[in-house]
């Protein structure tokens, strides 16, 4: 038993190894390397490379292009996902409510849940033109300048990423909708629950696990979005709607600062890897408590 | 049950085959011999009639046992740097002639990514080109490029618009200003827009403010490196940007526009006024254009008690990679490109001006643009951006800073100081 065990095991490892191997190719290594590159002032097309110990940081620590895209992607990353998660839960409730237009709703939010990223970025350049744009057409032709005013600009790039991403969270939604046990919901009506009682005590506690899931990924995308603001407004006005990852591609890509812009990567990875270890935690304790 | 050990073992010589099978096809090399084929990455051209494959050919037909083969690059002005700026750092040989954006030729040049021109050339050869795109392709007393495609700012105008008022094309911008308030006053039209041009924070941007700060006499990038020689003149210059939106002389979404928007509202016929390229005239003259007949352009306006104005030159050259295997025929490539034939014939398929000033006058082209001779004289005035390796560098840190004084949330002065002290520390890492 033991000996085909190990040669089970010595199998797997084996199995297993192609895996392991690419992983650490792909991404092991190019990790460790802008790490080591974060540290130095690499500028090839200049000749420039030499250690810099913690320079990069240091700047970046008082650079207020810096703190803006950090704020930008803060205020970002929580009004869209905290958004998405109240209308893609009302949307779930309401498609589970309802028996008619049930395939429609849902092929209507898979819709825009398929489209890219950049096609979704172009739709809403059209919709928010200043003088054609549907949106101010709808809205009297008044001419609103959605993307120009830096008071503007920030909250229409999120209004069209929670377009876009919402459904991920309906979707998501709707199939536990769809798992929890109707018992539950006739033992409530028999113990005399309302409507409200129903919707506290049972519905919302039973999407809470799956809600966490939902809320771990678009938190992770939401801090590394680029492509949206990137096509709509390059980051302007005024770099109000640009983010972490725009100032790192702009650094890394259009300027060419390898050292600097890997110091920047690395700030974004290291708050991405926070933000999903404490998800993580508080999935795991759920787990635990549940 | 399943996982018996018999089970388990007979895939894995095939795996192992499936995994050698992909490693070789990585490995796999150009296959050797054959004929000569030359790679050129271009951006595909708009226009009636996309002249290039003709063009590849006709080099082909030239040159026996040499194949062509014209690869477009991505369609954004930032990918195809950021594609060219991948491949030529990781040195791929993948490609021979590159259009560049004039912007780019000294930071290629620089990086040592592009092969020296100076000693393919006859010492005259660049004589017939504008001065000012010949300086583009100039870095380090070296050329490193042709100039293929020329751009300069216009100030387009309804002329319909200013003759009905008695009105002369304007020479400042105060005269301008002057003349969008009287004609707005004449024509009672609350949605008509007065000057329009292109505020978004983007190249655009840059290039917008880079004429007012020239109108005004003040400059980006002084000749021995010094970021705004002027800072006074300049943060003037930002200021009177922003006074044509807050006095509404300039549409409050001109902090929006990029080239297509603004082109898109003047030819709809909701403007007096328009900055924007020549291509921009072909459009308005269209069959379905509601301002065919009306429009009109001169050079861009200066300043009253300031400079003379003038347009920021603009366009795409061809290089040659330091990779090429045969960097004699990519010259050859790049010079039938760049040559009279061939830029007329992208003259006259598509919506592109040349850089050879005898072309301005040429009979066929001036029968298809009859405003070419015109365009000529604009075009012999524009000026080139900052030339040099870290013109990127210098735009990008500069565009929030501009936009921020356009939208009004930074007083001018702060802006050119905080760009002037951002720019300070990246260029101290390179200098």
């Amino acid at each position: 038993m033991t000996r085909r065990d190990a040669a089970n095991r010595r199998r797997g490892m084996l199995l297993l190894a192609p895996t392991i191997l690419a992983l650490g190719a792909l991404t092991v290594y190019p990790g460790v390397w802008v790490l080591w590159l974060s540290l130095q002032h690499r500028i090839p097309i200049f000749d420039v490379s030499r250690f810099a110990g913690l320079d990069n940081y240091a700047f970046l620590a008082v650079d207020p292009r810096f703190s803006n895209a950090a704020r930008t992607t803060a205020v970002f990353t929580v009004t869209s996902v905290a958004l998405e998660v109240v209308l893609g839960v009302t949307a779930a409730l309401a498609i589970h409510a309802r028996r008619g237009g049930r395939r429609l709703a849902l092929s209507f939010l898979l819709l825009a849940w398929a489209m890219p990223a950049v096609v979704t970025a172009k739709l809403f350049e059209w919709l928010y033109h200043p003088t054609a744009g549907l949106i101010n057409v709808a809205l009297g032709a008044r001419s609103i300048n959605w993307l120009g005013d830096p008071r503007l600009a920030l909250p229409a790039v999120v209004l069209a990423d929670v377009w876009r991403t919402m459904p991920f969270v309906a979707i998501l939604c709707y199939a536990r909708l769809l798992a929890i046990p109707a018992e539950l919901y006739e033992a409530a009506q028999v113990d005399g629950a309302g409507r409200l009682a129903t919707l506290t005590r049972i519905t919302l506690p039973m999407l809470a696990r799956i809600l966490l899931v939902a809320v771990l990924f678009r938190t992770l995308d939401a801090l590394r979005a680029f492509d949206i603001m990137f096509v709509l407004t390059g980051g302007g006005p005024a770099g109000t709607t640009e983010t972490l990852t725009v100032y790192a591609y702009r650094a890394l890509f259009q300027t060419l600062q390898l050292g600097f812009g890997s110091a920047l990567s690395v700030v974004v990875f290291l708050l991405v890897m926070a933000v999903a270890w404490a998800y993580l935690k508080l999935l795991r304790a759920g787990t635990v408590a549940a | 049950m399943r996982s018996s050990p018999g089970g388990v073992s007979s895939p894995l010589p095939s795996l192992l085959v499936v995994w050698l099978l992909a490693l070789g096809g990585c490995l796999g090399g150009p296959p050797e011999g054959g004929p000569v084929t030359l790679v050129f990455k271009y951006a595909r051209i708009l226009g009636s009639a996309d002249p290039l494959p003709g063009l590849l050919r006709s080099f082909e037909a030239s040159h026996p046992g040499v194949r062509v083969n014209g690869e477009a690059l991505p369609w954004t002005s930032d990918d195809q740097h950021q594609f060219y700026v991948i491949n030529l750092e990781g040195r791929s040989p993948g490609f021979d002639v590159m259009m560049l954006d004039c912007i780019w030729v000294p930071e290629f040049a620089r990086a040592g990514w592009l092969t020296d021109l100076t000693t393919h050339l006859r010492p005259d050869e660049l004589a017939p080109y504008f001065a000012s795109a010949v300086a583009a392709a100039t870095y380090d007393g070296r050329v490193w490029a042709l100039p293929w495609n020329f751009n300069v700012g216009l100030l387009y105008y309804r002329a319909d618009l200013l003759a009905k008022h008695g009105l002369r094309p304007p020479e400042t911008y105060e005269e301008l200003v002057d003349q969008v308030r009287r004609i707005r006053i004449g024509e009672r039209d609350p949605a008509l827009h007065g000057y329009l041009w292109q505020g978004k924070q983007y190249e655009g941007l840059v290039v917008n403010v880079l004429e007012a700060l020239w109108a005004n006499g003040a400059r980006l990038l002084a000749e021995d490196g010094t970021v705004f020689p002027e800072p006074a003149r300049a943060a003037d210059a930002l200021r009177f940007l922003r006074g044509l939106i807050e006095t509404g002389v300039s549409p409050a979404w001109t902090t929006a526009a990029d080239e297509e928007l603004s082109r898109r509202a003047f030819g709809d016929g909701r403007a007096i006024f328009l900055r924007n390229w020549p291509y921009a005239m072909e459009l308005f003259e269209g069959a379905d254009s509601a301002v065919r007949g009306k429009v009109a352009f001169v050079s861009l306006p200066g300043r009253a008690r300031g400079e003379r104005g003038a347009g920021s030159t603009g366009g795409a050259h061809l290089g040659v990679s330091r990779r090429s295997r045969y960097p004699e025929l990519a010259v050859a490539l790049a010079r039938h490109l760049t040559s009279e034939p061939a830029q007329r014939a992208i003259a006259l398929g598509a919506a592109l001006s040349p850089t050879r000033q005898a072309l301005y006058r040429d009979p066929e082209l001036v029968r298809a643009h009859p405003a070419m001779p015109q365009l000529h004289a604009f075009a012999l005035a524009g000026r080139p951006r900052p030339v040099t390796p870290y013109y990127l560098l210098l735009s990008s840190t500069v565009q929030p800073e501009f936009s921020a004084a356009l939208v009004g949330v930074k007083p001018p002065e702060r802006a050119i100081a905080d760009a002037r002290a951002r720019l300070s520390y990246f260029l101290e890492a390179i200098r």
